[in-house]
């Protein structure tokens, strides 16, 4: 076991004393003065049980939602201060997004699925397709890029949602479950794509109850009842 | 020049509506038919109107009738004897005419059928020879009333077209109608007074006839139909009311026929207001019908609309992009309703025989009035989109 905190590198992304708490009259601590620092060639698993603060963790370090107390910084940036629309901002920059339901747009083709998170940021329309075209060969479906999701199967679907997520070369990929929808068989193939993410540009953050995702996993950050219970790197052997 | 993120939203506008035809052609419909509607009020009322321009062009604009008047409300006001001869002095003015009003004869086809006349009166006219002359108006049948017949009082009487018809007279037949219990022949048919609808009614005796069998007085004329030449109707009808009545206790007012005729066409206007008012019913429930209907799209949108957030779009992009999905909705619902309306238009023309008029700013107008009656409606739809939190709609965990 290592101790992670000495790492002198600028972490992608630091908690520090973060609460998030629910309720005005009953307060409820989904989170209790967590600190965490997630550095980049991280490959990291958060786990815990149902109730942990897992979920809680997974919109606080997706940007998506704002602690009670405490600070976040995303690549040096506090967030916690910035108004909606650069937050927004900042997270479509840095941080990537995969989900346990895949949360494609339905009548959208692969392709423009991956497009939609290139959208805005004043590219040429070939630009997008081309970056968004690279993605998909990436994760293997190029030939499926016109394909529209109810089109494929809920591998290929996972697939398609981590090609959205890289397209737009975040330095945080963040999946939520990401095998919780798939059959072993392609569970192991999008395990094995995440795998290969790898880098150290990159942070790759899977949120999960499942220990055998987890096992896969460099780094495992274990949560119970809102707090951080233990952190540890994978022995190498 | 649009900037590419402009360019974006559009896309993504239309993409959302071509996800979803059925519900987009709902959308579509409140704009087009409220649009139609108004286009087709207006077009048709300008269509008749038009007919009726064209056909007062036509007829000349330069027909006047100068009429007395008396403001001490003396029962049966008249012109001076000589009022022919002083409007003939106004020099604009072209070819006169006179006729004098008879009142409290009962014309009927036979003397039995006088109970049925009394109640609805025929209007008798006595009149010089040139009537038809200034009206510019031919006969249909027969001849006018010619100067032997006024010289001898001939009891000979010319009636109007649709006296013609009521009375089933038919052309060249002799014919004796019963004017006051006096028979007079039946001489001619004067053709349809477009400009003056009062004269088809009228049976027209000479003056002399007048006089001898119906006028214990010094006959005097009380109208005037006179012809100015083109473009002088104003000054002259001006002038008339002056020359007319100079230096005599008389009174005179005029009337530019065919400025009475488009004034008469004005009564038009209120059904195309009430035909308009409902096609602006129309588009503001269809207005409604776009707020409900997209309403409860971003309700079942609200996935879509948390992944577009957590892939970075911002709050007012989601609005703008609902937002621009109203604006086309109303953009192609107005185009389609002012096609719509001008083919209304056009089949009303081929049924009624119109000149077809469509106004140039009407169609951008209705295209307008349709784009922003949406961007209004989907102004509360892209408010709620653009409220809704990613963290709730994706279900995380």
């Amino acid at each position: 076991m290592t101790e992670v905190s000495s790492d002198p590198r600028e972490p992608f992304l630091e908690l520090t004393d973060v609460s998030r708490v629910y309720g005005d009259e009953v307060k409820v601590f989904a989170l209790r003065e967590v600190s965490l620092r997630i550095m980049p060639g991280d490959f990291m698993a958060i786990v815990g049980p149902s109730g942990s603060g897992k979920s809680t963790m997974l919109g606080l370090l997706g940007c998506l939602d704002l602690p009670t107390t405490g600070s976040i910084k995303i690549a040096g940036e506090e967030i916690t201060t910035l108004d909606d629309a650069s937050r927004t901002r900042l997270r479509g920059r840095t941080i990537g997004f995969v989900f346990q339901q895949f949360h494609l747009i339905a009548h959208l083709s692969a392709l423009g699925n991956v497009e939609t998170a290139l959208l805005y940021r004043g590219l040429k329309p070939a630009e997008r397709r081309e970056k968004a075209m690279d993605a998909l060969e990436r994760v293997g479906l190029g030939p499926r890029h016109d394909h529209r999701p109810v089109q494929l199967s809920g591998g290929e679907q996972q697939r398609v949602a981590i090609a959205r997520s890289l397209v737009t070369d975040p330095i945080i990929v963040l999946a939520d479950e990401p095998t919780g929808a798939l059959d072993s068989s392609n569970a192991e193939n999008v395990m094995q794509i995440f795998e290969s993410l790898r880098s150290n540009e990159r942070a790759v953050v899977l949120v999960t109850h499942d220990q055998g995702v987890a096992g896969r996993a460099d780094r495992k950050v274990s949560m119970r009842d809102g707090e951080i219970v233990a952190d540890e790197y994978k022995v190498l052997s | 020049m649009i900037s590419r993120n402009t360019r974006d939203l559009i896309s993504v506008a239309f993409g959302g509506l071509l996800a979803r035809k059925v519900r987009t052609i709902l959308l579509l419909m409140g704009p087009v038919i409220g649009v139609a509607a108004i286009v087709a009020a207006v077009g048709l009322t300008d269509s008749a109107k038009g007919d009726l321009k064209a056909k007062v062009a036509q007829l000349g604009t330069n027909l006047i009738e100068a009429k007395a008047a008396s403001s001490f409300g003396s029962q049966n006001p008249t012109l001076p004897k000589d009022a022919v001869r002083r409007a003939e002095q106004v020099e604009t003015v072209e070819k006169v005419a006179s006729v004098v009003q008879l009142t409290d004869i009962i014309v009927s086809p036979y003397p039995q059928a006088k109970a049925k006349y009394e109640t609805t009166p025929i209007p008798v006219v006595g009149t010089d020879t040139r009537l038809p002359y200034v009206l510019e108006v031919p006969l249909t049948s027969g001849r006018w009333i010619s100067k032997a017949d006024n010289d001898n009082a001939v009891r000979a009487v010319v009636i109007g077209s649709g006296l013609s018809n009521e009375l089933g007279y038919l052309p060249g037949e002799s014919r004796t109608i019963d004017l006051g219990g006096k028979p007079y022949g039946v001489i001619g048919v004067l053709g349809k007074v477009e400009l003056d609808p009062s004269l088809d009614n009228a049976a027209f005796i000479s003056f002399a006839s007048a006089d001898a069998d119906f006028v214990k007085e010094d006959i005097l004329p009380t109208k005037l139909y006179v012809r100015s030449s083109d473009g002088t109707e104003q000054v002259t009808s001006d002038a008339l009311r002056v020359a007319i009545a100079l230096g005599g206790p008389k009174e005179v007012a005029t009337e530019i026929k065919a400025e009475a005729l488009e004034l008469a066409a004005q009564s038009d206007r209120q059904l195309q207001l009430i035909v308009a008012s409902m096609g602006l019913l129309a588009i503001i429930v269809g207005g409604i019908g776009i707020a409900n209907v997209m309403s409860i799209s971003v309700i079942q949108r609200s996935t879509e609309i948390g992944i577009r957030r957590a892939l970075g779009h911002t709050r007012r992009t989601i609005a703008q992009q609902f937002l621009l999905e109203a604006m086309v909705v109303g953009f192609i619902g107005g185009i389609l309703g002012v096609m719509l309306g001008a083919f209304a238009i056009l089949v009303g023309v081929w049924l009624s025989g119109w000149t077809f008029v469509l106004q140039t700013w009407i169609p951008p107008a209705g295209v307008l009035l349709a784009m922003v009656v949406s961007i209004v409606a989907g102004l509360y739809p892209a408010r709620r989109a653009a409220k809704l939190e990613p963290l709730e709609t994706l279900r995380l965990g």
